[in-house]
């Protein structure tokens, strides 16, 4: 089989080729990550824990409620362990070093989120050391943290009154499945409340949310209800919620952006690949003289449909490999920009990756395909005729 | 006297035309000889090409029979026919005979894929008969690099490159200046004479059929005259 003429076919025109080739690789990886988004954005209410509820302000979840709720909330019958949540909003070295760093009760931190392991580090340090910190595997591998560094970050939502870095012990790394994110980092919220009362930094007794772990077979529609009811006439109005429904009304507050990127996607990835196939069956009838005299020479009707679908696949199969390898290797960047605006958990799986490679193929079939009957039912006689 | 290398017998050959059946070929009979050198002459339209094509084998007759270097045409099917084909005859048509995208020796390569040789081998064979026809300096240059006698000349390279016993030419210096013309012309000469290949050609032109031993005029779909201008040897006489 003479194989090497397709080599020579795609670099006569080695513009259109990589064009060709390009924008295939820019639809498949565009179909790839707004399936990862698309997925993150769903495991997060899919893994949203049966027996949790979250606490936030009925205006905003930038809204904060008072830390003095916090003793009346867990008397409320039902609710068996209390964790308040508060937004750090500090960065390490660069403002696009950002991530989430999260001020928590951390003594009850892995009663409340069993989905959490220690992976690293000493638990002990964590509940004793007044500094310590938590911090998410991938978070850790992205910036080579282990147990027993110190974590310097700069705060923006609190910075420090002497200008400085706030100084971070590394106690342990954690592995945790969504909707705890493994690229988030945690330290107890009595150290910023002690180093806010210190006037170490501006500061007021709040937090962005409590969760509760209810009791088991507790009536969680009762407890939510005895929660409002508390703060039903203020100061700060509460609104409580079911994890799931949580999770489902935060992907869809900001969420709706996401649908209708996903949306757009797909409308431009689908009208790349149409362009891509248009060129990809023009490029195919310049071979139709070509495939006459080679025909004429004694090459099958086999040999000239094999050229031509080998031809299409090798420019699908290119794509995809670009598709594939920009997916890979935007992976943790993405993945990083989206967990710090509070959307863990963007993953190319292999899953998505074989749903690119099947996508490359069947766009090299439906590209190749007809050229390629074309090509085997073409009359050397009629084809160079055509050419004289 | 061995029985001819050609033979067309009986042979019919229509086109349908807008409800309208054109008969270019009709119930012709025509041999040649093993070693002869034809050129084939006739008005045009007359259906020269499709006499080319069907001896060649790559059209199929509508009734008659064909047997050419021993093989009945009509009996083959495509793959069979694409093989005899690639075996037995060599095509140098009129113009664009080449594949663009690959140089002059890639060109000439091209059949050999269809052989058993080694990569190797095909190079060398390649150069081999590039070297026949004087453009072994060309081998690395794409068709758009050489000249339109140059394209032919390489064309009847690659309808060397596999020793096939015959070479077909369809009007081979049709669009060739006279000094590009007169150098194809030799050449073909040459492979009739050097290397014994039975030549058919198709030509308009009377200076380029007065190169050949016989002249077969087609008119109509029927034969015409055929003239001798240089008697075949004898095989005795050969040896
Ligand atoms: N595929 C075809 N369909 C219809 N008519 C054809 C076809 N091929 C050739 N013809 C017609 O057959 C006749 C003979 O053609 P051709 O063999 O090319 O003549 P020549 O080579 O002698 O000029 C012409 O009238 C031509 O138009
Ligand atoms: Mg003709």
């Amino acid at each position: 089989m003479p194989f090497g003429l397709i080599w020579h076919n795609l670099r006569r025109h080695w513009l259109r080729s990589a064009l060709t080739i390009g924008s295939l690789g820019i639809a498949l990886f565009l179909i790839t990550a707004l399936r990862a988004l698309v997925n993150s954005l769903e495991a997060g209410v899919r893994g949203a824990a049966g027996n949790r509820i979250v606490v936030g302000s009925d205006v905003s979840l930038w809204v904060q409620l008072p830390t003095s709720y916090q003793a009346k909330i867990a008397q409320i019958e039902g609710v068996e362990k209390l964790i308040k949540w508060q937004w750090f909003g500090a960065y390490y070295q660069t403002s696009a070093d950002l991530f989430a760093q999260w001020a928590v009760d951390k003594d009850v931190l892995f009663d409340v989120y069993p989905e959490m392991k220690l992976v690293a580090g000493s638990m002990d340090e964590f509940l004793v050391r007044r500094d310590a910190c938590l911090v998410g595997i991938e978070l850790a591998k992205t910036y080579g943290w282990k147990p027993g560094d110190t974590i310097p970050l700069l705060g923006n939502t609190y910075p420090r009154a002497d200008g400085g870095a706030w100084q971070f012990y590394c106690a342990g790394v954690y592995e945790a499945r969504l909707p705890v994110d493994n690229r988030s980092m945690f330290f107890d919220y009595a150290y910023l409340e002690q180093a806010g009362e210190a006037g170490e930094t501006m500061y007021w007794p709040g937090c962005m949310l409590y969760v509760a772990r209810t009791a088991e077979g507790a009536d969680q529609e009762a407890v939510i209800q005895a929660i409002d009811r508390l703060y039903e006439n203020g100061p700060y109005k509460t609104k409580t919620q079911p994890e799931s429904e949580f999770n489902r009304q935060f992907v869809t507050m900001v969420g709706n952006i996401p649908a209708l990127m996903a949306a757009i996607g797909g409308a431009v990835s689908f009208a790349i690949v149409m362009a891509a196939l248009n060129t990809m069956l023009m490029a195919a009838r310049e071979r139709t003289r070509d495939l006459g005299i080679m025909k004429a020479l004694g090459f099958t009707d086999g040999t000239a449909f094999a050229l031509m679908l080998v031809e299409s696949f090798a420019i699908a199969a290119a794509g995809g490999l670009i598709g594939v390898g920009t997916a890979l290797a935007t992976e943790s960047a993405i993945a990083f920009q989206l967990s710090a605006n509070l959307f863990p958990g963007y993953e190319i799986t292999p899953d998505m990756i074989m749903g690119a490679v099947a996508a490359a193929i069947a766009i090299g079939l439906v590209a190749g395909i007809v050229p390629a009957w074309r090509a085997s039912r073409l009359r050397a006689v009629e084809a160079i005729r055509a050419g004289a | 006297m061995p029985s001819p290398i050609i033979q067309v017998h009986g042979v019919t050959k229509q086109y349908q035309r807008g409800g309208e059946t054109l008969t270019v070929l009709d119930k012709l009979d025509l041999e040649m000889a093993e070693g002869g050198y034809y050129a084939l002459m006739g008005p045009s339209g007359s259906g020269k090409t499709t006499l080319l094509n069907l001896i060649g084998g790559l059209d199929h007759a509508d009734s008659g029979e064909l047997i050419v270097a021993g093989e009945d045409l009509t009996s083959l099917n495509g793959n069979d026919l694409a093989a005899w084909r690639a075996e037995t005859v060599g095509f140098v048509f009129q113009g664009f005979n080449l594949l663009p995208v690959l140089t002059a020796v890639k060109n000439v390569e091209l059949p050999l894929l269809l052989t058993p040789l080694s990569a190797r081998q095909r190079r060398e064979q390649a150069l081999r008969a590039l070297e026949l026809v004087g453009l072994a300096d060309r081998a690395n240059h794409r068709p758009k690099q050489l000249s339109g006698g140059q394209e032919q000349r390489v064309a009847i390279a690659r309808a060397l490159a596999t020793d096939p016993k015959i070479i077909l030419a369809d009007e081979p210096t049709g669009d060739l200046d006279r000094v590009s013309a007169g150098q194809v012309l030799d050449l073909l000469g040459r492979l009739n004479e050097e290397f014994k290949k039975t030549i058919l050609m198709v030509t308009h032109d009377p200076i380029a059929a007065a190169r050949s031993r016989s002249i077969v005029h087609l008119d109509k779909g029927k034969l015409g005259s055929i003239e001798h201008n240089r008697p075949l040897e004898t095989a005795a006489a050969r040896s």
